[in-house]
């Protein structure tokens, strides 16, 4: 098979992004599988493209512009010599990217399927919103050095590597303010983290993750052309995962009724002004809850009854006397008695 | 109890008129039990037994429900009849040709007091009339409200322009050459100032939690403002004193006590504010009707069981200027010039005026404008004041706003706005607006009474806060109506209140690009109405 080279500056004239793309399109077309392209910053180099039988296409590409690899395809192969600006395999949904050197800001932004590998470090919000889709494979995101800030906001699934090498000066591996708003996926890191946001957890790697990373670190370092350091990047001791914290324990801090046991002052704020045990009363609570009082005058009482067979309450004895803890002081006594022997106030 | 004579007090004169299902009540009692205005009593009923066109005259008893028709018993649609009855057989209906206030002055020779709210009719708000209608979506950052950060502290105290700020160098080393004025960084929601009396204790103690609640666990810098009612001595001596601005006001009520507290406070309080008025009755003083003043409040405030009135104005004042010399001053030095002193006035006319004065204050002493809008509710006030004295919150806040912005002095002196945000349900957004507009912050009574279950409105429901029966224990002062309240729920409710109101300011913060708060962003703020736009000198839309 041959390999169709592409020189995009000839003359001082540089193709544009439309044409070599549509270039790409057209060699893919004639059957086309393997590009060597010596890029001068176009846009979007290695993405969406397919051939029809199947097979698989490679790109080798030195100085592209932003997006390489973005929206990239299963069965796409992107080979970067050197760096690459912002936006890394955006969107990708199945290709191997390898860049040997930096990525830029967003990289693997949105992927949710392939592999990005990055030689270097990566920029700014790198890793945010990954996805996995469950009926494909996660994405995989492997970076050798570290990321810029506001990485993985908001990611939502797939696995993330950040090997922390050559990062001993940085106070984080993971810049500020990383994994703001993630709820799925998982981020190895290995080195020192800062300002992670409050919806993750750090974790200790078990059996399943250090097979993960042994399998897989092997293939990325060959990638980027740094298998001597396999070994030196295999020492479990200073990695660690980052998850989401589940949605349940987010909700950690301790109630305003808690905080009033615990930190209050014990007989309240008024505690020597007024007489307050903090017992709640209901509408038309019996006994001392209510707010009036019955009272029965023996002498105008002709025994009729009336008051002890319609207390709602069941609350005047045969006697005639007022069982205040059943008394609601609705007034009934005092308006069925047909000599006002009862009063209420 | 139905009346004979025409000049007598009428059922169909009362503001409510209870209606009563005889067929579904189970005479449970609960009704007349639960009614704190002793507006409806069981009653005995002589009813003819036999068929009606019988001539055989027989006659039974039953027992109904009925409302009493009385000027102080009376019924103000608070509905906890309807609460407690287990079968909906009676509820209170408004009654549109109500003549009370008339028939009370006509036999009381009284003017007629009331509490609560205003009783303007509440449509067509200004506030309501204006959208935050300049979002960014390719211009400039946008802003995920849920997972971004924001800033939403203001400062309160006096703000010096660079220019002004003492500093000399001493080789490499930058010192103060006198010392700066006191400015703290807060939330930007006041908890409006409700006195001990004006509230129950519980109430008052449940805001008092839920303002350390929101500090010491959330992490929102939250104030209260203790009212003119003095504070209780053990919060002063407590490590929750910063949390609370100290009032004083013209009737000076609590302040012996905060005096005599003051050597052993372990922390100076968040600030001071001077009330010379107040919006839903500017020009009046305070009132607390005698019914409220129960015994740990005479305690106290130093008084006996009377209407306590505070005068309209603050006796030993006569002008702008000797209020800075004399009110600020003192206020000032009474926590050694470390505590920002703050002044509310009620919005007038002259608002600008004074604000102005105030922005020439030569001592740097005056730490806030607080403006409060005719729209604000109160513990009690005499009708005519709360309904017909007053200026709307809005344009005076804007006018104060651009009055320092001509003169390049804004933020100097920060202004906070209050007086009834949240009327039609959008508190954040009211506050939000009212921060465009030019306000560092807001303060609010009435939100916090509304998260404690506050069963009046803005229409005449309920409204009796001045008598001291308020259903819901909030306003009360009889112990068991106080006992109602569920201080532990009232103060959980506002915390969470509060906690959404974060969410929703930043979700008006996060659409205009904004991760700080947007005081005097009127760029961001539409209007529909050609005359607030031209008043406010916002942008109109149609």
């Amino acid at each position: 098979m041959t390999v169709c080279k592409i020189k995009t500056l000839k003359n001082n004239t540089r193709m544009s992004t439309q044409e070599l793309l549509q270039t790409i399109s057209k060699k893919i077309e004639e059957g086309v599988t393997d590009f060597d392209i010596e890029a001068c910053g176009q846009h979007d180099i290695g993405g969406s493209s397919w051939t029809k039988s199947g097979g698989s296409l490679t790109f080798r590409i030195t100085n592209p512009g932003q997006r390489v690899g973005a929206m990239a395809m299963d069965g796409t192969k992107i080979i970067v010599e050197g760096s690459a600006p912002a936006d890394v395999g955006w969107l990708n949904s199945g290709a191997e990217i390898t860049v040997k050197g930096d990525g830029g800001d967003t990289s693997a932004h949105c992927a949710a399927g392939g592999k990005i590998y990055i030689g270097g470090r990566t920029g700014t919000r790198s890793g945010a919103l990954m996805k996995h889709d469950p009926k494909f494979e996660p994405p995989e995101f492997w970076v050798l050095k570290n990321t810029g800030s506001f990485s993985f906001e908001f990611m939502s699934g797939g696995i993330a590597v950040i090997c922390g090498y050559d990062c001993n000066e940085l106070q984080s591996v993971l810049g500020n303010r990383s994994c703001v708003g993630m709820v799925g996926g998982t981020v190895y890191v290995r080195g020192r983290i800062y300002g992670l946001a409050s919806c993750v957890e750090t974790v200790k790697l078990n059996k399943f993750d250090k097979d993960f990373l042994k399998s897989g670190m092997k293939h990325f370092l060959q990638n980027i052309g740094r298998t001597e350091l396999e070994q030196e990047l295999l020492d479990f001791s200073d990695w660690c995962k980052i998850v989401p914290l589940p949605k349940e324990s987010k909700i950690n801090k301790i109630t305003v009724k808690e905080f009033k046991a615990a930190e209050w002052f014990k007989d309240g704020l008024f505690g020597d002004l007024v007489e307050d045990n903090g017992e709640v009363f209901s509408l038309a609570q019996p006994g001392k809850a209510r707010l009036r009082t019955p009272v029965w005058n023996k002498t105008k009482c002709v025994n009729c009854k009336l008051c002890i067979k319609n207390c709602p309450q069941k609350a005047i004895k045969e006697n005639y006397l007022l069982i205040d803890e059943k008394c609601i002081g609705c007034g009934i006594c005092s308006a069925v008695c047909p000599v006002n022997a009862w009063t209420i106030s | 109890m139905a009346s004979i004579n025409v000049n007598e007090l009428q059922k169909s004169d009362l503001p409510w008129i209870i209606e009563y299902d005889e067929s579904k009540c189970i005479q449970c009692g609960k009704c007349t039990a639960a009614c704190s205005f002793n507006a409806i009593s069981p009653c005995v009923e002589f009813r003819k037994s036999n068929s009606i066109n019988s001539p055989d005259r027989k006659f039974e008893k039953v027992l109904v429900i009925k409302q009493n028709i009385s000027l102080d018993n009376y019924c103000r649609g608070c509905g906890m009849c309807s609460n407690v009855c287990p079968n909906g057989a009676i509820k209170a209906v408004r009654n549109k040709d109500d003549k009370y206030s008339v028939a009370y002055r006509a036999q009381k020779a009284d003017s007629f007091k009331k509490g609560g709210r205003s009783n303007l009719n509440t449509e067509g708000r200004t506030l309501d009339k204006i959208k935050i209608g300049r979002i960014s979506q390719m211009t400039d950052p946008s802003l995920d409200a849920q997972r971004h950060t924001f800033e939403l502290r203001t400062p309160f105290g006096r703000v010096l322009k660079a220019d002004k700020l003492n500093f000399d160098t001493c080789g490499e080393v930058l010192y103060e050459t006198t010392s700066l004025p006191p400015v703290s960084w807060i939330y930007p929601i006041i908890f409006g100032d409700m006195s001990i009396g004006a509230v129950s204790w519980r109430m008052w103690e449940a805001v008092a939690i839920a303002t350390a609640y929101l500090n010491e666990v959330m992490g929102i810098p939250v104030r209260m403002c203790t009212g003119e009612g003095g504070i209780p001595t053990k919060l002063l001596k407590s490590r929750y004193a910063k949390y609370m601005i100290l009032q004083i006001a013209s009737g000076h009520f609590g302040w012996n006590r905060i005096l005599k507290a003051m050597p052993d406070m372990t922390e100076d309080p968040a600030g001071i504010i001077i009330k010379i008025g107040q919006g839903a009755k500017p020009g009046d003083g305070g009132l607390l009707q005698a019914s409220k003043v129960a015994r740990y409040v005479q305690e106290i405030r130093g008084v006996p069981k009377a209407d306590l009135l505070s005068p309209p104005t603050h006796q030993g004042l006569y002008s702008i200027e000797e209020s800075v010399q004399k009110m600020f001053l003192s206020m000032n030095a009474a926590f050694n010039f470390k505590v920002p002193v703050a002044v509310k006035v009620a919005a007038s006319v002259t608002s600008v005026s004074v604000y102005n004065n105030l922005l020439r204050d030569p001592y740097n002493i005056v730490g806030g404008f607080f403006l409060d809008g005719l729209a604000a509710g109160t513990g009690a006030a005499h009708e005519i004041s709360l309904n017909h004295t007053g200026h709307p919150i809005t344009s005076k806040l804007r006018d104060c706003y651009l009055t320092a912005v001509k003169q390049g002095r804004q933020g100097e002196i920060p202004l906070f706005a209050g007086g009834g945000l949240g009327q039609t349900g959008s508190f954040a957004a009211d506050a939000f607006k009212l921060i465009c507009l030019g306000a560092n912050g807001v303060f609010t009574g009435s939100m916090l009474l509304e998260t404690a279950g506050c069963v009046g409105s803005d229409t005449g429901k309920c409204n009796a806060c001045n008598t001291g029966l308020c259903p819901a224990g909030i306003a009360a002062q009889n112990d068991n109506l106080v006992k109602r309240l569920d201080v532990d729920k009232v103060a959980q409710n506002i915390v969470n209140y509060i906690l959404a109101t974060d969410i929703e300011l930043k979700k008006l913060m996060a659409p205009i690009g904004c991760s700080s708060l947007p005081i005097g962003r009127s760029d961001a703020l539409i209007t529909v109405d050609k005359h607030i736009s031209n008043r406010l000198d916002i942008q109109y839309a149609c």
